[in-house]
């Protein structure tokens, strides 16, 4: 239990306006193990992206803790890196220079970084756009280049926040295929926030299931399915049907 | 492209047709107005350095040289502070909150009307021709800077600290600055015309003894038209020039903009 990589200890949060404090996470605990794809599934508005946030180190928890190799987070750093639900590239810099953008900060020299970018774009499938501005490329392209820029980090965790939900359906297929080749290959610990049951389904080893404001752990769901999985496939039907059961309690 | 250049002939050559014409049926008097057929050629000599108009101190090449001169002195130094206040004050809300209302007070004066007190404090010297043109070009590339760093998405300060931008050093200088920079080369532009109106306006006063603004007041001394509207013509070209080498440069700098915005 304890030689977990994160471990999450009864995380509450609470919303502060004028004159309402609302409760949008309500003491939420599970383990992430490493290496493993672990999704955070929830209604919209539940509070999961502020789960994400918190352990970013974006955002601060009222109560609770969460321990990294066993070590409390108070804020953002370089062992976890953020995939963001608009990208968030930076304009002004191209596709290099966004993958660049990390190993600037951690003063890594320039040939070998200039190595290490590329070929985490290419990893990602980008070569050949490394001089292109993003304004310039397609949603599922930024999105590939926000990965490869948290990727070259080479951080602990990964965190992604609804990453594809601005892609049309199609589109947000084939990166979910992308995402486990990618996750496969790097075998980076992934913790992924999704509304998307299908998504969970279909990326997760396993599924934090959360309820609606103030978001409770439902379950923890595991998924032991072959990949590549088959989304016509009975037990993955059968999964999501389970799950959304779950959640409509 | 060849219609527009058609369309630009037509339009200076039609002002100038009216001018000349305006000049032979009214006026007829050489020391009041100069037909532009005059002015062309008072302008070239005076490029040239003719000895007709050279001997009494009149060369545009100099004046040129000086006005220029006061310009990069004074708005380089308006692009420093305006710059470094402005990052300041957009970075931090304490500073914009105590600077605010000094900048509302100060920037509603004209830059023509701290002439005097420039006269007193630093004589009749370059330094008070550059103080003028500072006050003028100072409040464009402080308050766009301003706006500029403090409308920086959340999002990009976000995604940098993720990846590892913790020091407050690292995020100014590889996201603040770069994302405001747009907006600071609009102030770079607003702040380069007004400078440049100053720079006339404050050698036009005798802040300083040279320069095309010190040489139209001399010249409407002489009662000499044609020399006025060749400095003026002067004041014309030049203004535009470095308005154009602006919009270069931002062009060059913002090649990531293309495809969203406008120029």
């Amino acid at each position: 239990m304890s030689d977990a990589l994160l471990q999450i200890r009864n995380v509450k949060k609470w919303f502060n306006s004028k004159d309402k404090r609302l409760m949008v996470i309500d003491g939420v605990s599970f383990d992430v193990q490493e290496g493993e794809f672990i999704s955070i599934l929830g209604p919209s508005g539940c509070g999961k992206t502020t789960l994400l946030r918190i352990i970013a180190g974006l955002e601060k928890q009222d109560e609770g803790e969460i321990l990294l190799r066993g070590k409390s987070i108070s804020g953002p750093g370089q062992d976890r890196a953020m995939v963001f639900q608009d990208y968030a590239l930076f304009p002004w810099r191209t596709v290099l220079g966004n993958v660049l953008f990390g190993l600037e900060i951690r003063k890594i020299q320039k040939k070998e970084a200039l190595e290490k970018a590329k070929s985490f774009i290419k990893l990602v499938g980008l070569e050949g756009f490394e001089n292109s501005y993003p304004h310039e490329l397609s949603g599922g392209m930024r999105q590939r280049v926000a990965l490869a820029r948290a990727l070259v980090c080479e951080p602990d965790i990964l965190l992604m926040d609804e990453p594809l939900s601005a892609l049309d359906a199609q589109t947000r297929n084939v990166m979910q295929a992308e995402l486990v080749r990618i996750w496969e290959e790097t075998k980076k610990t992934i913790i992924y926030v999704t509304h998307s049951i299908e998504e969970a389904v279909y990326l997760s080893d396993r599924i934090a299931v959360l309820s609606k404001r103030p978001a409770k752990l439902l379950e923890l769901v595991n998924v032991d399915l072959e990949r590549p999985r088959d989304r016509f496939s009975k037990e993955f039907v059968n999964l999501r049907a389970k799950i959304f059961k779950l959640i409509q309690s | 492209m060849k219609r527009d250049f058609f369309i630009f002939f037509i339009s200076i050559g039609l002002f100038l047709v009216i001018w000349e014409a305006y000049y032979w049926f009214f006026i007829k008097n050489p020391f009041v107005l100069a037909p532009p057929s005059d002015v062309l050629i008072t302008f070239s000599q005076l490029v040239i350095g003719d000895p007709k108009f050279a001997e009494s101190g009149f060369y545009i090449p100099t004046d040129m040289l000086y006005s220029l001169y006061h310009y990069v002195l004074g708005f380089a130094s308006a692009i420093l502070v305006g710059f470094s206040v402005g990052l300041i004050a957009g970075w931090s809300k304490t500073v914009e909150r105590f600077l605010y209302p000094l900048i509302e007070l100060i920037r509603p004066i004209p830059p023509i009307a701290w002439i005097p007190i420039a006269i007193l404090l630093l004589k009749l010297t370059h330094t008070a021709a550059a103080f003028i043109i500072f006050i003028g070009a100072v409040f464009p590339i402080l308050l766009n800077t301003m706006y500029g760093v403090s409308s920086v998405e959340r999002k990009y300060v976000e995604a940098a600290l993720t990846l590892g931008a913790t020091k407050t050093s690292v995020m100014l200088r590889k996201v603040i600055i770069p994302a405001s920079i747009p907006a600071f080369f609009t102030g770079l532009r607003v702040g380069s015309g007004v400078a440049w109106m100053c720079v006339v306006a404050a050698e036009l006063f005798g802040v300083s003894q040279f320069g095309l603004g010190y040489k139209i007041q001399l010249a409407r001394l002489y009662h000499s038209p044609d020399v006025v509207i060749s400095y003026m013509l002067a004041i014309g070209i030049i203004g535009l020039i470095l308005d154009r080498i602006y919009r270069a440069m931002g062009n060059r700098l913002l090649k990531w903009r293309r495809g969203f915005v406008v120029e």
